[in-house]
């Protein structure tokens, strides 16, 4: 990988689980030496399926693979005296920490950030966790789950009244309530990096998971202050303010959806196009009809087009509704599931895919890759996730530790 | 103890509009940037939609360029200039401010900037410094480069809106662009972590971010579950709702942490849209305390809930009785209970909630309320992270349209108060369609010209 990533000179140590360990990676694939923490006989994540081959066993997690690429990884006991000497050794020679242990469990450890911190100003000691350090839920606990309905991505998702009047609000899958408390982690990280830039000192930072997933409903909160008004669910679009807006996820020939957003900004010239196209198939209805030729007439008649939406799109596969609307300049997309999104040729194109060699089992996978393409860099790892311990040498080594002295803490079961 | 902006100093052109351009740029601007929006309010186009459109309009808003909350949300603590960049003299005055300039931020459709003249080839020779920040759906570089999209097809095309639902049901998608407001996070990564590279470098760069490009990765496990074990998502039983498991299917992960029941929503008393309470039980000492918070029933002790494989196995039966007793009490008093037992529980909060309810949102100051000329006093969001060194909440309204034009671009770049208002005349520094605001002039200069003539 390449040594010129932004963050190539940086070594960040992460002690923490499923909260972390987004921005671990994301941190990794930037060029960070990332270094995670483990309790001695490693993380609980290692438990976590989908496993390889369908086979439950702790080095073959799919979830811990994803999360876990790019790392180097250590097992420590922070809780005998001297699994926390040596940690607070290997703090020191880091540029910063992630760690999302329960409010004020580190300190309690001799290791919290003013003790670090106090030892090396420089250091970044960033404290995830699921509300905060302090306040009336500082010591609540959460999921993935109780996040989404705490932080109102649940009350923004879900399905029209009509449609499914008992649905309940829906919290979206993939365990984003923890990607966006690791967005924002990573996000006050890189700024208290630049800050370290100008003033030569680290600082601490105490992130929520739930502030960071309050305030990632877009316009959610905003529509509140601007109109006093909570929201309703509608099923594949944003939730709404005011009366139910038209419909615009369509289920197409092969049975797969298509999102076709429009609104009441739908311009003339657009609404032909869309006519045009759905007239090749017999299927325009009245669209193009010169009453379209008024903005005002869309307007008030986006249900109708709708409606004349969902009668086309049986007409079409959803791979093919989605080009051909693109063809015509419309910002639509097919609601693809993951294997489908695979051979697309566009993200081969901007050599999105990471392949990652597997020693262990002398093969190599295809990972997501990295979040943008740098002109001068290129983001990313080669490194699959850590076996439990496996860098324990490597870099309790680096730290002046002995063979011997590391196979007696390895004994002792403080490593 | 006044906190320090950790971006003072640096200079950021704004040209996004939307959402996710904005909320980068926002991000910037809250952090202490000098994030200045380069606009064009014009009548009728859609930039001019983007300050006065229905959207997060209040009921009692008054029309015109300022009244619209989201608006101003999208650009607090920022300055803004107008200019129309479709003439060439706009362009010119944007080379140097350009050239004045750390970073630059745009999510136009992919052609927009080569098209001005101003493609990274042409920004990098004006100022080799300058870190130029490119958002779209599906990137600058790849075959399908000209697509258009919004959050809601990004998300289509990235795989996340499939991954949220009941299963036999269409996809429930996403009730907002979350992919907008990750695509802001991470262009705003991209400038603070390549201004940090360029103290090493001398050199800036372009970074071409993909809003569904992230959002594949943002689909957990589920990715390798396809590329490693060749598992189509589109299955029996998923997406699961908002289970871990859905009861009578195949057991398979499902990207959302470990398998456990009970793992779900349930509606609490009082009847309302949002009166539900999500629950889960990690493991069985997390069953066995919720038992305990239901007040030990004698069902919940029945063996064949004991284990996980059990409570798999009856989970329907299991969501039942326990909706059963959440039905009884409010959402916030069941979090409460779960929560002083350890377990993992919390209220489905909406907007309104958030605001007004949440204490542990209220000690943080999440939100803080900003007097405003045209909206009145309304609240603002802030950034989710406190530093004892650093500021993260809005400081200041969003600018009126060009309200900073006399000062950057006279005080800047060098125009003559005469030319500044020639270009207002001629219709390329202020839209015909608006009224010429007194705050675009020099207040004084003007006085002196109406007493003359």
């Amino acid at each position: 990988m390449s040594e010129d990533r932004p963050f190539a000179d940086l070594r960040v140590v992460e002690l923490g689980g499923e909260a972390s360990r987004w921005c671990g990676r994301l941190l990794a694939e930037m060029g960070a030496d990332v270094i995670k923490v483990e309790p001695p006989g490693g993380s609980d994540e290692r438990n976590v399926g989908p496993y390889y081959r369908d086979e439950p066993h702790r080095e073959r997690s799919l979830s811990f693979w994803h999360y876990n690429c790019g790392k180097r990884g250590v097992t420590l006991d922070l809780e005998d005296p001297r699994g926390a000497e040596l940690f607070r050794t290997l703090v020191g020679g880091a540029d910063v920490l992630l760690e999302t242990t329960r409010p004020g469990t580190l300190p309690a450890l001799g290791l919290g950030p003013e003790e670090l911190r106090g030892a090396d100003p420089e250091l970044i000691y960033c404290s995830l966790s699921p509300f905060g350090q302090e306040g009336p839920w500082r010591d609540y606990v959460a999921t993935d789950l109780v996040h989404m309905a705490a932080g109102g991505q649940m009350a923004s998702s879900g399905y029209d009244e009509d449609e499914a009047p008992d649905a309940p609000p829906i919290a979206p899958g993939g365990g984003n309530a923890w990607h966006i408390g690791g967005h924002y982690a990573l996000l006050a990280i890189a700024t208290a990096l630049l800050d370290r830039e100008f003033t030569g000192e680290g600082q601490f930072l105490d992130v929520s998971i739930h502030d960071a997933c309050a305030l990632t409903t877009e316009m959610a909160v905003p529509i509140y202050f601007a109109t006093g008004r909570e929201l309703r669910r509608q099923t594949g679009r944003h939730a709404a303010w005011s009366l139910p807006r038209p419909r615009t996820q369509f289920q197409c020939a092969d049975g797969k959806y298509v999102n076709a957003m429009f609104n009441q900004r739908l311009s003339p010239p657009q609404l032909r196009s869309i006519g045009e196209w759905l007239d090749q198939y017999g299927a325009a209805d009245d669209l193009l009809d010169e009453r379209f030729a008024e903005q005002q007439q869309i307007v008030e008649e986006q249900n109708h087009i709708s409606d004349v939406l969902r009668d086309f799109f049986p007409n079409v596969p959803a791979e093919e509704a989605y080009r051909g609307a693109q063809e015509r300049s419309h910002a639509w997309g097919a609601v693809r599931s993951l294997d489908e999104i695979l051979p697309d040729p566009h993200w081969e194109d901007r050599g999105y895919w990471q392949e990652i060699e597997h020693p262990e089992l002398g093969e190599r996978f295809r990972y997501s890759g990295a979040w943008g393409i740098w002109s001068e860099t290129a983001l990313g790892t080669t490194r699959r996730a850590p076996l439990t311990g496996e860098h324990n040498a490597e870099v309790y080594g680096a730290l002046g530790l002995d063979a011997e002295e590391i196979e007696a803490l390895r004994r002792d079961g403080v490593i | 103890m006044t906190k320090r902006l950790a971006l003072e100093g640096i200079r950021v052109v704004d040209l996004s509009w939307v959402r996710a351009g904005p909320w980068a740029t926002r991000i910037l601007a809250t952090l202490g940037a000098d994030v200045i929006k380069v606009e064009w309010p014009q009548a009728g186009t859609v930039h001019h939609q983007d300050r006065f459109t229905t959207v997060g309009m209040p009921e009692d808003a008054v029309p015109g360029l300022e009244g619209n909350h989201w608006f101003v949300e999208k650009h607090m603590d920022k300055r803004s200039v107008t200019m129309n960049l479709r003439d060439e003299r706009a362009r010119e005055l944007l080379r140097r401010l350009l050239a004045e300039s750390d970073a630059v931020l745009e999510n136009f459709t992919s052609r927009v900037m080569q098209r001005w003249g101003l493609g990274y080839e042409q920004m990098r020779e004006l100022n080799p410094g300058l870190v130029y920040v490119s958002m779209s759906g599906l990137g600058h570089i790849g075959r399908d480069h000209p697509y258009r999209t919004f959050g809601p097809s990004a998300q289509a095309l990235s795989g996340l809106t499939f991954l949220s639902g009941l299963p036999d049901r269409p996809p429930a998608g996403w009730g907002w662009s979350y992919l907008d407001d990750t695509g802001g996070i991470f262009g705003a990564i991209a400038i603070l972590s390549a201004l940090r590279q360029r103290r090493r470098t001398g050199r800036g760069q372009h970074i071409d971010v993909s809003q569904a490009g992230l959002g594949i990765g943002l689909a957990g496990s589920a990715i390798l579950d396809a590329t490693v074990n060749g598992r189509p998502a589109r299955r029996e039983g998923f997406p699961p709702g908002n289970r871990a498991h859905w009861p009578g299917t195949p057991l398979l992960h499902n990207y959302r942490g470990a398998i456990a029941a009970p793992h779900n929503a349930y509606r609490s008393a009082g009847g309302g849209y949002n009166d539900w309470c999500a629950i889960v039980c990690r493991d069985d000492a997390d069953w066995v305390a919720l038992q305990e918070v239901m007040g030990s029933p004698e069902w919940a002790a029945e063996a064949r809930f004991e284990s996980l494989e059990g409570r798999l196995e009856h989970q329907q039966e299991l969501d039942e009785r326990i909706e059963a007793w959440t039905l009884t009490l409010g959402k916030y008093e069941l979090a409460e209970r779960c929560q002083a037992a350890g377990v993992p529980a919390m209220p489905v909060q909406s907007n309104e909630n958030r605001v007004e309810h949440d204490p542990q949102i209220r000690q943080r100051g999440l939100f803080s309320y900003h007097p405003h000329p045209v909206l009145g006093e309304r609240g603002y969001q802030n950034l989710p992270w406190q530093s004892a060194v650093n500021e993260t909440t809005a400081r200041r309204i969003a600018p009126f349209a060009g309200e900073h034009n006399r000062e950057v671009l006279c005080g800047m770049l060098g125009l003559s108060e005469e030319e500044l208002r020639a270009g207002y005349d001629d219709g390329w520094l202020w839209p015909p369609s608006e009224p010429l605001e007194p705050y675009l002039l020099d207040e004084a200069a003007e006085a002196g010209t109406e007493e003359a003539s």
